[in-house]
């Protein structure tokens, strides 16, 4: 790979792909897939959540090897598949949606990560050639960045940037800046980014807030100017518009469309995503305010989430929908005081303070939490303990713990959720995820509460076990428990929930109550096809 | 069966229930479905060293006053490993309770050098260990340092203390008998630290067991963020284990102070790492996979037999510390893999 491969043969594509499929034990992940990225061309790649995107970047960045056939060629010349750092080495760069910077470090630090630093003297860092190649490397995105503040102090966007630029200039592969003298650092870093051919940003806008995003945008279109392709996966339909040239659409495994993003329509785009048209309801007529109100919040305000206002009334099953970094993920927490927040939250008219889940509990409020394995489960605990947890009084009595008695009150909840083995003093550990998330559902429903909010409370969970945690859902609102499910699974939220809010960047741009609560309606409105409505 | 432990998040690094052999007896695993035999190994074992050694030397090993200064000798280590359950449960570190344990010690026997009554002196010496406590919890909780760090550094301000009190000299004037019989009189012929510690052995288990506060340390230790949104007070959770670890090692000290007669202010450091590998290797006993009274005890007085045999058999002195460092490593390593197998 010498040196200009870009600009000696401009004809060349800088990326190409012919005829690649990927089978997972039994199951496809990618058929056939053809794509051509040309020199200096911002390509999107678009899809819903298991479409095939990230099989198809980890098979460019050589984590997966494809199914035999396939050929892949990077500028022009054949890339071997399935073997790690021969993306990097033919001149593909990746940035991945966590970045994979190291926080505690400053930008100098970060950009020698795993390729170490260029700048030496003797054996020893140069420590002022680190930094003159870090700034000029960093200035050339456009990015004046105090190289001494450590990466996680600086903003979103200023750490894409620092990834951006490791991904492009920290790189050793096919630089022939081994033989040069430090000191140079406009040099070295103009003469390692010829060897950078295409850049791979995944997810890059995920937890952005708009201005952020402008910033990044003004860097890719930067890379871009400096004659590198870009193929970045969003999930942000209006980023599409703004930056690509062109979109790709991957539909379960397949590539359906290739466009020019001029001309294309948003609906148009939405309607290739989720595989038919969209059919607009326009009666989303106001409801009266209810009298029922049990959980109210007002003006929430957190890390992502600005402003949100919502009601859940007694009976009621509430849906929120919203992409990863929508502020959907934080929204639970918040509610139930595990994360900070500002704004007022009230459970049947009393407030509850945030950071205080204990109160919240009181309050009458249940979370069942997203990542079970963080958040809820106990995992060397018996189920008794899992049970019992949030409520360890109700079986003291004369001041001691009553093991019996305990064991009866849980097995009754086991058999109930049909938590299989319904053993008591079982493992945590030992059952499978459908079974520990209805644990962890008996929990909650012991307590009888006035709310219960569920965060993705059937992810990891099998089919079977899913369908009997929906059942239960519908038991706890038929009994008049004010319920909020949050989700990124749409089918799930068009099962259960009588109304749906759809947050965007952290507000709520939709609200859909049926016929119009469908699947497909939710995928389109959470990319934001729908706002403009509303 | 006996599901549990407080594993990945906290320090303790000992496993799921399976349970593990025990480490000086070389005894195979043997795998024996529903009632494990293994949780009860220390038991078998601690029997076995009883007939080996009473075979070998009956006239030395197998005599009333041998089973007396074991019983008697480990009460302090034994009281001190039962103080570290609470805090290493909830999963925080007390590397500062051996300190507490010296600075105790001296504090109530320099209180009676200078003329004061014994019982305000231990209770002093008893309250100086809660507020030890209550300021490493501070460090922890709201300083948020590392527990193993700020009790660490507690440990040395300790030793300091104990120098200061002392003047680096130990104390041995002034002493009350009623004090010293505290601490060496036997009832129905077993020395009284024995029944300070099963007190304090039956006390624990019962919280442990039987109150919801035991159930909360387990859980912190076990999980702390899937505790807090249990409604479970964390931050208190700690701060109180460490204040019962800081007050069960001020009356360590007390009892130490009165079996010795002085007040020695370098006695307390040495009793730190028996205590440690007591709690790890109890944690693979009787309720294999968690920290516990009942196991802790087993392999205090597995050690101890192991130890005072081969002592009686000529070996050096220094077998001791050998024996109780191997042990440790042995106990956190054996709970490790068994960790991994789940």
């Amino acid at each position: 790979m010498s040196g200009d491969v870009t600009a000696a043969q401009p004809a060349a594509p800088a990326l190409s792909v012919r005829g690649l499929s990927k089978t997972f034990v039994g199951q496809r992940a990618l058929t056939d897939v053809d794509l051509d990225v040309a020199p200096g061309e911002i390509r999107a790649l678009v899809g819903e959540n298991g479409c095939g995107k990230s099989t198809l970047i980890k098979i460019l960045a050589g984590f997966h090897e494809p199914d035999p056939g396939a050929v892949v060629t990077v500028a022009g010349e054949p890339l071997a598949l399935g073997r790690p750092g021969a993306g990097e080495a033919a001149g593909l760069r990746f940035v991945h949606q966590d970045l994979g910077l190291v926080a505690g470090l400053d930008s100098v630090d970060n950009l020698a990560l795993g390729k170490g630093y260029r700048a030496r003297r003797a054996g020893f860092i140069d420590w002022a050639g680190e930094r003159r190649a870090a700034q000029a490397a960093l200035r050339r995105l456009g990015y004046e960045i105090d190289l001494r503040t450590p990466v996680g102090r600086l903003t979103i966007s200023e750490r894409t940037a620092v990834a951006v630029a490791r991904a492009l200039w920290g790189s050793v592969g096919g630089r022939p800046a081994r033989a040069q003298r430090d000191g140079e650092p406009g040099s070295a870093t103009s003469s390692a980014s010829s060897s950078a051919t295409m850049l791979v940003l995944d997810e890059p806008t995920a937890n952005l807030p708009a201005a952020e995003a402008a910033r990044l945008f003004a860097l890719v279109r930067t890379v871009r100017d400096a004659g590198v392709s870009v193929l970045f996966v969003s999930h942000h339909f209006d980023e599409v518009f703004a930056l690509a040239d062109s979109v790709t659409v991957l539909r379960d495994g397949r590539v359906v469309a290739t466009r020019p993003v001029a001309g294309l329509s948003e609906p148009e785009l939405v309607e290739l995503v989720i595989g038919r048209p969209l059919e607009l309801h326009e009666d989303l007529g106001l409801r009266s305010a209810r009298a029922d109100t049990v959980l109210s919040a007002r003006g929430l305000h957190g890390r992502v989430v600005a402003g949100v206002d919502l009601d859940v009334h007694a009976g009621e099953v509430l849906g929120v929908a919203g992409i990863t970094g929508s502020g959907r993920e934080d929204l639970a927490g918040m509610l139930f005081g595990g994360v900070p927040r500002s704004g007022t939250v009230s459970v049947a008219g009393r407030e509850v303070p945030p950071q205080r889940p204990d109160r919240a509990i009181a309050a009458g409020m249940g979370l069942v939490p997203a990542e079970r394995h963080a958040n809820a489960a106990f995992l060397a605990g018996s189920l008794r303990e899992n049970v019992t947890m949030v409520d360890v009084r109700r079986n003291v009595v004369g001041g001691l713990l009553r093991h019996r008695r305990e064991r009866s009150d849980v097995v009754h909840w086991l058999e109930r959720l049909r938590v299989r083995p319904a053993r008591s003093e079982s493992a945590m550990a030992a059952l499978s995820g459908g079974n520990q998330q209805k644990v962890v559902l008996a929990r909650w429903l012991r307590q009888e509460p006035r709310v219960l909010v569920l965060d993705d409370p059937t992810q990891g969970v099998d089919v079977g076990s899913k369908a009997e945690i929906h059942g239960l859902i519908d038991a706890a609102a038929a009994n008049g428990t004010a319920v909020l499910v949050l989700s990124s699974d749409h089918e799930e939220l068009a099962r259960l929930c009588h109304r749906v809010l759809v947050l965007r960047s952290g507000v709520v741009t939709d609200e859909l109550h049926p016929p119009a609560l469908t699947a497909e309606r939710l995928t389109a409105s959470t990319i934001g096809s729908l706002s403009e409505r509303v | 069966m006996n599901a549990s432990t407080q594993t990945e998040d906290g320090p303790v690094v000992v496993a799921e229930p399976a349970s593990a052999e025990v480490p000086d007896a070389g005894r195979r695993r043997v795998r024996v479905p529903g009632l494990g035999l293994e949780r009860f190994s220390g038991l078998y074992v601690w029997g076995a060293l009883v007939v080996v050694f009473g075979v070998w030397m009956p006239d030395l090993f197998l005599t009333p006053d041998n089973a007396r200064i074991v019983a008697g000798d480990q009460a302090i280590t034994a009281m001190l490993a039962l103080g570290l359950i609470v805090p290493l449960a909830a999963g925080v570190f007390d590397l500062s309770i051996a300190g507490v344990l010296g600075i105790s010690s001296v504090v109530v026997v320099w209180y009676q050098s200078n003329g004061g009554s014994p019982l305000v002196g231990a209770l002093l010496a008893i309250l100086l260990g809660a507020l030890v406590g209550a300021v490493n919890g501070f460090v922890v909780v709201r300083l948020r340092v590392d527990s193993f760090i700020a009790t660490l550094a507690m440990s040395s301000i300790l030793a300091a203390g104990a120098y200061w009190v002392t003047n680096g000299q130990q104390i041995v004037e002034g002493i009350s008998p009623g004090f010293v019989s505290f601490g060496t009189a036997q009832w129905l012929g077993i020395p009284v630290p024995v029944y300070y510690m099963a007190a304090l052995a039956l006390l624990l288990w019962v919280f442990l067991e039987f109150r919801p506060g035991g159930r909360y340390l387990y859980a912190v230790g076990g999980n702390p963020q899937a505790a807090r949104l249990a409604g479970v007070r964390v931050n208190r959770i700690v701060f109180g284990s460490l204040v019962a670890s800081g007050t069960i090692g001020g009356f360590a000290g007390v009892v130490l102070a009165a079996k010795l007669g002085t007040g020695n202010p370098t006695s307390g450091p040495a009793y730190l790492l028996p205590a440690f590998s007591a709690v790890f290797l109890g944690a693979t006993q009787i309720k294999a996979g968690r920290l516990n009274v009942p196991g802790t005890l087993v392999a205090i007085y597995l050690l101890a037999t192991g130890v005072k045999g081969l002592q009686l058999a000529g070996a050096p002195v220094y077998l001791n510390d050998l024996f109780n460092g191997l042990a440790l490593i042995l106990a956190v390593a054996l709970a490790a893999r068994t960790h991994r197998k789940v």
